[in-house]
């Protein structure tokens, strides 16, 4: 456990130190930000509220999901896949803890820099620009604090999942593209999952993508009752434990395919 | 110039043929091409279904906007993939562009022939899609000048998003590293003009009227396909702009690169 933080804090200290490509990255994130708070007051026109969600929670709603780009490495992240086709993984696998952990401590590290320094200054630019709702109780506080960290386990748990495709076939970058596709679409990022049409949000709810972001999204914004909100949390935690284990089956049987060209 | 030509020909079918060598990857990589870009449309097409409009527009009418800027883009994107400013940035960083400029072939050639990036067919595809889309859900009444003037309009746009890209290129001899605040200009300057302008707060649309001119692009002509008014009140040529803008940016881009390469100094490596 010594080791996980070490690599944890390891991994934190290093991203701090990209400076210019944290503010590069904010000032992208806040641009699209704004394109998108626009396209929401376009589409609202002269209506107060649509599905249960008011102009002002809608346009809270494109600053949470931009924010939380950086955190949950909503764009890509093919870091896994890189150490299999580098053979880096030969090295990794010799270290004494397991592969999975290896990588869950170091982007923690990552994804705890970007929640502070790309996050929360999304958030504070968006309070500054616009009319932003904020969470109404502590209680409610508290449970963005936990949907936000269950987000960000079943995040990874997908994203390392879909990099042992790499084990497979030399073109895991493409099936990478595909999943962060489809990912973009059905976790709620682009729109709050209540827009669209029941049929749609019931596919979406079949996949673990909407415990990433719209679940994150639906306890800030207040739009749960109680045992909805104890409902939604479980299914986070169901969704991190289920996707843990195949990966930890599946990186079993890639491990025992991997062959290493000596170098 | 026949042996330029020759030459480019002679570049990109080295890549073609390597990248067409694994079928399935190749497939693969298609399909993640298409979904990455695909799935933005298809959720405008889904909440619409409660929203109606866009400031005003029909789903139709967006999708206008919209795959005429996807398709531009695409071919862009497999055109000039060599000025990919974060391709580009790497080779100036590993000190291969210094290589190139070694050899005794026009430069501005070797680097758009060095890279060509098959798979953004898939986009290309997507974007004519919706623009299929966009002509079935909306009817056009089509005139002789409507119907030459499309093919002028996605090639203003292609000279444009190029223009972007080498500018965005450029850059990179100074910063040496791609800057992802380039992304602004090129990823963003589309994703704004896929949406009807006037729904943007004025500063905005005015930088992207009088500095960088993308309103001129597909907007100004979207109102005259579709015979919209102009809510902004500019002259009845306004619609007719797009080559002027498009050819325009390519050129600053090149001149731009000019410059850059005269002043180039390599990172020595």
């Amino acid at each position: 456990m010594r080791l996980f933080w070490e690599l944890c804090k390891l991994s934190f200290q290093r991203q701090l130190t990209y400076r210019a490509a944290t503010l590069a990255g904010l000032a992208t994130n806040f641009f699209f930000g704004m394109l998108r708070a626009a396209l929401m007051a376009a589409l609202y026109g002269a209506r107060q509220e649509v599905a249960g969600i008011s102009l002002a929670a809608a346009i809270t709603f494109t600053g949470l999901t931009q924010a939380t780009i950086g955190y949950l490495s909503l764009f890509h992240w093919y870091e896994v896949m890189n150490s299999v086709y580098t053979g880096d993984i030969s090295s990794d696998l010799l270290k004494p803890m397991g592969y999975f952990s290896f990588w869950l401590a170091q982007d923690l590290g990552r994804a705890a820099v970007a929640l502070l320094m790309r996050g929360l200054t999304i958030m504070l630019a968006y309070a500054l620009v616009f009319d932003i709702t904020l969470p109404r109780s502590r209680a409610q506080w508290l449970a963005l604090a936990v949907t936000l960290a269950l987000s960000w386990l079943v995040s990874f748990s997908w994203r390392f999942l879909v990099n042992l495709a790499a084990f497979w076939t030399p073109n895991a970058r493409g099936v990478g593209r595909f999943v962060f596709g489809l990912s973009w679409f059905t976790s709620g990022f682009l729109m709050p999952l209540r827009f669209f049409p029941e049929w749609f949000q019931r596919l979406c709810n079949l996949t673990p993508f909407p415990s990433t972001i719209n679940t994150a999204v639906e306890v800030y914004l207040g739009l749960l009752t109680d045992l909805e909100l104890f409902r939604a949390l479980l299914g986070q935690v169901l969704w991190a434990v289920a996707l843990i284990g195949i990966g930890q089956l599946v990186l079993r049987a890639g491990v025992r395919r991997l062959v290493i060209q000596g170098g | 110039m026949r042996t330029a030509l020759d030459l480019y020909r002679r570049l990109i079918g080295v890549q073609i043929r390597s990248q067409l060598q694994y079928r399935v990857s190749f497939l693969v990589d298609l399909i993640g091409q298409a979904m990455a870009t695909g799935v933005w449309f298809l959720s405008l097409a889904l909440i619409l279904q409660r929203f109606e409009s866009i400031g005003g527009w029909t789903l139709g009418e967006v999708a206008f906007l919209y795959g005429t800027v996807e398709t531009a883009f695409g071919v862009m994107d497999l055109l000039f993939s060599g000025f990919d400013p974060s391709f580009f940035g790497q080779q100036v960083r590993r000190g291969s562009f210094d290589q190139l400029l070694l050899r005794p072939v026009n430069i501005t050639l070797q680097v758009l022939g060095g890279e060509f990036v098959l798979r953004r067919i898939g986009r290309i595809v997507q974007g004519a899609a919706i623009l299929a889309v966009a002509l079935a859900l909306t009817d056009v009444r089509w005139t002789a000048i409507k119907a030459l003037y499309l093919p002028v309009v996605l090639g203003s746009l292609v000279c444009f998003f190029g223009g972007l890209f080498i500018i965005g290129a450029t850059i990179t001899f100074w910063t040496v590293e791609s800057i992802e605040a380039v992304n602004i200009f090129t990823y963003g300057g589309s994703e704004m003009i896929s949406y009807p302008m006037h729904i943007y707060q004025n500063w905005m649309r005015r930088f992207f009227t009088y500095i960088v001119p993308a309103i001129f692009l597909n907007y100004y002509p979207a109102l005259f396909f579709l015979d919209k008014p102009d809510p902004f009140g500019l002259p009845p040529f306004a619609p007719f702009l797009s080559p002027v803008a498009g050819v325009g940016v390519l050129a600053v881009g090149l001149a731009f690169w000019r410059f850059g390469i005269r002043h180039y100094q390599s990172t020595g490596t």
